[in-house]
Order: C-alpha cells, then structure tokens, then sequence
C-alpha cells in the first residue's frame, strides 16, 4: 500500500498576471520503507512538490493522500495534526530555533502533540542520543557545528517517530565530509523502515537512494529504481 | 478529563516558557514597552486611589462638623423659586428656641454668631474665627474640652468674658503651655481662657482646630456691631439629634414650623434655608464621584498609550518572527498553538508591567498620605484589579497581532526571510 500518493498534482504560481507552473500534474505514488531522491534543476518544482506532499502548501488542483489519509478535505489544525504525527522534517538551513538548547529544539514537536514536560525532556534526550548529541544537550545552534545542528534537526524530525522523513537539500549548507555523515544517518534510517524522500541537486547524495524521481519544468521526467544501493561505511 | 485539564495547564506553561525566552531576548525592548503599561497602570491605581481619598476626605469634614444634624441659615431659600416677600433671610434666637421645644427627636441645638476676632497674649498675636454658641454646640459638633471646661450655661447668662481655644490658637498663643486660667486680650478686652479643645484635625487642607468658642451673649455684646439687623438675629443654627432619627422628616417639620412663624404661604420663598449632613453625604458623593471618575478617564489615556505599544511591539515581534511561526506550524502547532503563545508573551509583558505600575503606586500613594496629608487607600481589591486588568490589556492589545500571527500559511511563513 501507498504511503505517500498523489493524483494529478497542480500548483501554480500567479506573477504579475503570468501563470506559473511550479508543478504540473504530477501523479506517482511511494511506498513504506523507501528511500527517494528527487532531482532536477533549479526551478523545476522540487520544492513545491515536496511542501505539498508535506501538507505545508495547500495544491492548486490534484490530491495528495498519506498514509491513506486524504488530505485535501482537511483543515489547517488537522493538517498540523498530519504532520505532527506522521511528518518529520529536515531543512536545508537547519531552521532550529536561536538561542534555545538542542534539548528544547528536539522536545518542540512533542509540546504540540502535548507530552508532558518530563516526558518531552526524556525523548529529546533519547533521540539526540542516537544522533550521538548525548554531550551536548545544553548548547544552543550558535555552539555547534553545521553537521551537528543538522544532527539536532533530524533528531527532531524523527521525535515524534513519524513515517515519512523529508528533506529538501539537507546537505547544501554542508560540507561533503560531512554531507556524508548525514547521509550515513539517514541510510541508517531507512534501514530502520522509516521512508525517506529528499531533494538534492548532488549525484552522490542521490546514490544513496533507491529510486530516482527527476523533475523538469514542473513534470516528472524520469523515475528509476537504482540498483545499486551502497551499504552502510562503504 | 483530569489528564487532559495537566495537559492544558502544561501547554500554558510552555506557552510562558516560550514568551520568556522570547521577551529576554530583546530585553532592552521589553523593558521599554513595559514601562508604557507600568505608567498606565501606576496612573489608573493612583487615580481611583486619589479619588476614594478625596471621598474618604469630604466624609470625614462632614463627620467633623457632627454626623446626625440640620443646619439653619438666615438666608432666602431660593432653590424653588416662588414669590419673594422677604428681602433678607429670618432666623432669631426664638426660632431656636421654638424648634427645640417643639420639634421630636433632637438631642441638643446650637444657635450660633460667627465673627473674625484678633487674640493678643504678651506680644503674640492670633486672629481666627470666633464662634458664639450655647453649651449645646459642644455635644452638637462632637467638640470636648481637652483641658479646662467648655462653656456653660451660666456664661451665656452673664455674658462672661471667657472663650474656649482651638488647640491650633493655643499653640500659635501659648506654644505647649496649657493656657487655661490665662488671659487673652480679644480685641482689646481681656477674655480668660477656660479651655483648650481637643484637637480635630484637617480635612483639605483645612484646620479644624483653628477656632474659638465664646458664649453667644459675649460675641452678641462685643463683636456684632452693626452686622445683624435685629437683636435677636443669628447667623446659623446647628440641630443636633438623636441616632435613627429621620433626618428628611425632621427637615420636613422644622420648614413647617418656621414656616408658619414667618406666615409663609403657598409656593412662596422661605425666609431661612435648611440642609443636613445627609444631603451635603450625597452631594459631596455625586461630586466626588465625577472627581474621580475624570480622573481615571485621564489616566486612562495613558494606559491606552500603553496598550498600544503593546500592541506595536507584538506586531514587531510577530513580523520578526515569521520564519519562526512557520517552522512551529510545520512541527505541528495548530493556530491556537501560536495564538496563544504571542497572547500570553503580551499578557506577561503587561502583567510585569502592572505589577511595577502598582508598587509604583503604593509608593506614590503612601508617599501622598505621608507628606500630603491627604488618605490615598490602596486597597488588595484596587491592587488585585490593577494585576487583571493589566492582563486584560495584554490581551485586547496582544490579540490581533496573536490572531494574525496564527493565520499565517505556514509555508509562507517559513520562507519569509
Ligand atoms: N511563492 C512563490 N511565488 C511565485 N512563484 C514561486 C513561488 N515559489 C516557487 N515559485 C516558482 O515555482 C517554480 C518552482 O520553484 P521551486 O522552489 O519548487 O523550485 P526548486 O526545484 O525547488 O528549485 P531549487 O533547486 O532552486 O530549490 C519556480 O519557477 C519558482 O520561481
Ligand atoms: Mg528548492
């Protein structure tokens, strides 16, 4: 069965009277445990397509179905309930929130799906501790590095231990030393069964995966299973 | 339902934990806007706290003067507005005579002349206002002597020289020695002191004990001069009476009584004029309750200022934020989520805000009570409602920037830069 579905997707941009296509009736399908990677140009509607599939963006036209849950005949809070649940998200800028601890950035989805203080302390600590963060709980992003904060970031996507992990370019502020170390994390993830899609431009990210979208223009252009999958410390 | 009240109750408090974090960040900022509610707040408190001095001060100038009583003046009633037969006001020592005998319920009159004398002791000199009276005026005015005696009815027969002072003309006289047996020239004549009274205070800014009382007889053969018209005349006349007496009813018989003296009819003007404490009670309520209700209209501008800036820096915030916003909703905050969190950053700025607008006010109001003379009662109820109402300022204030913080899309919100 399907985890992620979408019908016909439609999302246009209107510019100065212009109608831009951002992304034009995509219909594809993805299933649990899978680990995509999403390409194509600058422009080509990646990121539209994945704000959608992330309930974040509302389509023009076209339905996008979770887990089996339709989504289009949803309200804002049911939405955020949706993403709450099922979504983790990792972001290209790390989005953690300033001057705040890496513990409380983790334990910030836990006060909306409303866990108790204690409780929410306790899971951030686990999570961070698998992101092998158990040493820097205290410290705010200003004191950590790059892949360290991106660390923080997935530890709070996965602390709510949702289905679907997706990342839009979760690399590109890093350096490939350590756009490696992320992408080790996330193999290990989806060995784990958690469904991965992330976006990027870089070939090498994309070798992780096992399936290749490709966008151009708001279409999808191409759609592989690539058969080579690299095992984890190669 | 028990779980799911902790679960709200923590929510808030993360809700508070959040707002922290967010108002120590930009310190400097809120302490800045604070301070516009804490001055708004200090205004309104020190208003309604000044206002209820100022009723706490008339009440106590109307006890001073005796708390159950009709007052009688020789001076044409001209409220109603009827024919005028009398071209000066009437009232005679016969008046008061008649009323006391004839009128129930009174427990004591005092007929009165008032006129300015000039006291002179070994070179010292005090001028006050001299009130010529029977025995009556003391239990009437609630007025004792302190040391010595106050006037007797034998004094009143013979006119005696004597006269009872105001412990103020006392001291301006004699400082701390107790001057009863002494000598006082008034107007030249020697008068001997027979008492000092015992002191009744100040009310706005007006000295109670600065007085003398000398028997009405005196006052009428040595300082009325030409003043009065006839031989008889006084100048006012205090009723006193009992507890539970009607005061509205007793008014009602004494216009009737002199009425008929002064063969008054129809709808034409009385001759004398009477009020009681309890109507000078409910006038000086009404008035001092515009008082103060001006001014905390007044002082609420000022709060209203407050507010606003309020309400500007929650909209600064909020814009700042954006990207913020947007990433909480993607984690899974609904709009009541944000809603509440920049309600309740505005709310516990205004509340600090009130808090110290308050202290402020206590220190302003017992600092006025201290060297003002003046009761400035900041009560727990004043002090309870300035914490809520400031609160609620944060609240009508915080809304719509916290409404509109919530309506944002999220993914707008998140690429906001
Ligand atoms: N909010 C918006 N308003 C108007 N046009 C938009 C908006 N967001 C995206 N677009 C347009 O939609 C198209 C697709 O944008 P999108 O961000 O999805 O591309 P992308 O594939 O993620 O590109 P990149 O690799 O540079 O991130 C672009 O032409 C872009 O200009
Ligand atoms: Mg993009």
């Amino acid at each position: 069965m399907a985890l992620v579905e979408t019908q016909d997707l439609v999302k246009n941009y209107e510019l100065g009277g212009e109608t831009v296509r951002a992304v034009d009736g995509v219909s594809l399908s993805i299933d649990r445990g899978e680990y995509v990677a999403i390409m194509g140009a600058s422009g080509s509607g990646k990121s539209t397509f994945m704000n959608m599939i992330g309930c974040l963006d509302i389509p023009t036209s076209g339905e996008v179905r979770i887990d089996d849950i339709a989504t289009g005949d949803r309200d804002g809070d049911a939405l955020a309930e949706l993403r709450n649940q099922k979504i983790g998200f990792v972001f290209q800028q790390f989005n953690l929130l300033a001057r705040t601890t890496a513990l409380d950035n983790v334990a910030v989805p836990l006060i909306y799906a409303g866990l108790g203080g204690d409780e929410r302390r306790a899971k951030a600590k686990a999570k961070l501790e698998e992101m092998g963060l158990g040493d820097r709980l205290d410290h705010s992003p200003a004191k950590l590095s790059g892949g360290q904060q991106q660390r923080v970031a997935i530890a709070r996507a996965l602390v709510t231990d949702p289905v679907i992990l997706l990342a839009d370019e979760p690399t590109g502020a890093l350096d490939s030393k350590t756009s490696e170390d992320i992408m080790q994390i996330f193999q290990t993830l989806n060995d784990q069964g958690i469904t991965i899609i992330v976006v990027t431009h870089e070939a090498e990210i994309a070798d992780h995966a096992k399936r290749r979208i490709e966008f151009r223009d708001g279409k999808v252009i191409e759609d592989i299973m690539t058969k080579k999958r690299r095992k984890a410390g190669a | 339902m028990m779980g799911n009240l902790v679960q709200k109750a923590s929510g808030w408090l993360v809700n508070v934990a959040i707002a922290m974090t967010a108002l120590r960040t930009n310190l400097m900022r809120s302490i800045l806007t604070t301070l516009g509610v804490m001055i708004g707040v200090f205004a309104v408190t020190l208003a309604v706290a000044v206002g209820s001095g100022a009723q706490v001060s008339v009440m106590q100038s109307i006890n001073a003067l005796g708390s159950n009583m009709a007052l009688v003046f020789p001076q044409p009633d001209t409220g109603e507005g009827g024919r005028r037969s009398f071209d000066r006001g009437r009232l005679t020592m016969r008046d008061a005579r008649a009323i006391e005998k004839q009128i129930s319920g009174i427990d004591d009159i005092a007929p009165q002349l008032r006129t300015n004398i000039q006291l002179v002791v070994a070179g010292r000199n005090a001028s006050t206002n001299a009130v010529g009276t029977t025995p009556g005026y003391g239990k009437v005015s609630n007025v004792v002597a302190e040391s010595g005696r106050f006037i007797s009815e034998a004094d009143v027969r013979s006119a005696a020289r004597v006269v009872v002072l105001g412990p103020s003309v006392a001291r301006k006289l004699f400082g701390d020695y107790d001057p009863v047996g002494e000598t006082v020239r008034i107007n030249r004549a020697p008068f001997n002191v027979i008492g000092v009274l015992e002191s009744k205070g100040s009310s706005f800014g007006n000295d109670n004990d600065d007085i003398a009382i000398m028997p009405i007889t005196t006052t009428r053969q040595r300082f009325s001069g030409d003043t009065l018209s006839g031989p008889d005349d006084l100048q006012m006349l205090f009723v006193g009476f009992e507890d539970g007496v009607s005061l509205p009813t007793a008014k009602r018989e004494i216009t009737k009584l002199l009425r008929e003296r002064y063969r008054v009819r129809g709808k034409d003007i009385n001759p004398f004029t009477i009020r009681t404490t309890e109507e000078f009670m409910k006038e000086s309520a009404q008035v001092t309750g515009i008082f103060q209700i001006v001014l905390v209209a007044i002082a609420s501008i000022s709060l209203l200022v407050g507010g606003i800036g309020i309400m500007n820096i929650m909209l600064v915030s909020v814009t700042e934020r954006t990207r913020e916003i947007g990433l909480r909703m993607a984690l899974g905050a609904k709009r009541s989520d944000i809603r509440n969190q920049f309600l309740v950053e505005a709310a516990v700025l205004c509340v600090i805000g009130g808090a110290m607008g308050l202290i402020l006010a206590i220190a302003g109001g017992t600092a006025l009570t201290v060297y003002a003379d003046f009761p400035v009662p900041i009560g727990v109820g004043v002090g309870i409602g300035a914490i809520i109402f400031s609160a609620f300022i944060g609240l009508l204030f915080g809304g719509y920037p916290a409404v509109r913080a919530s309506r944002l899309s999220p993914i707008e919100a998140l690429r906001s830069e």
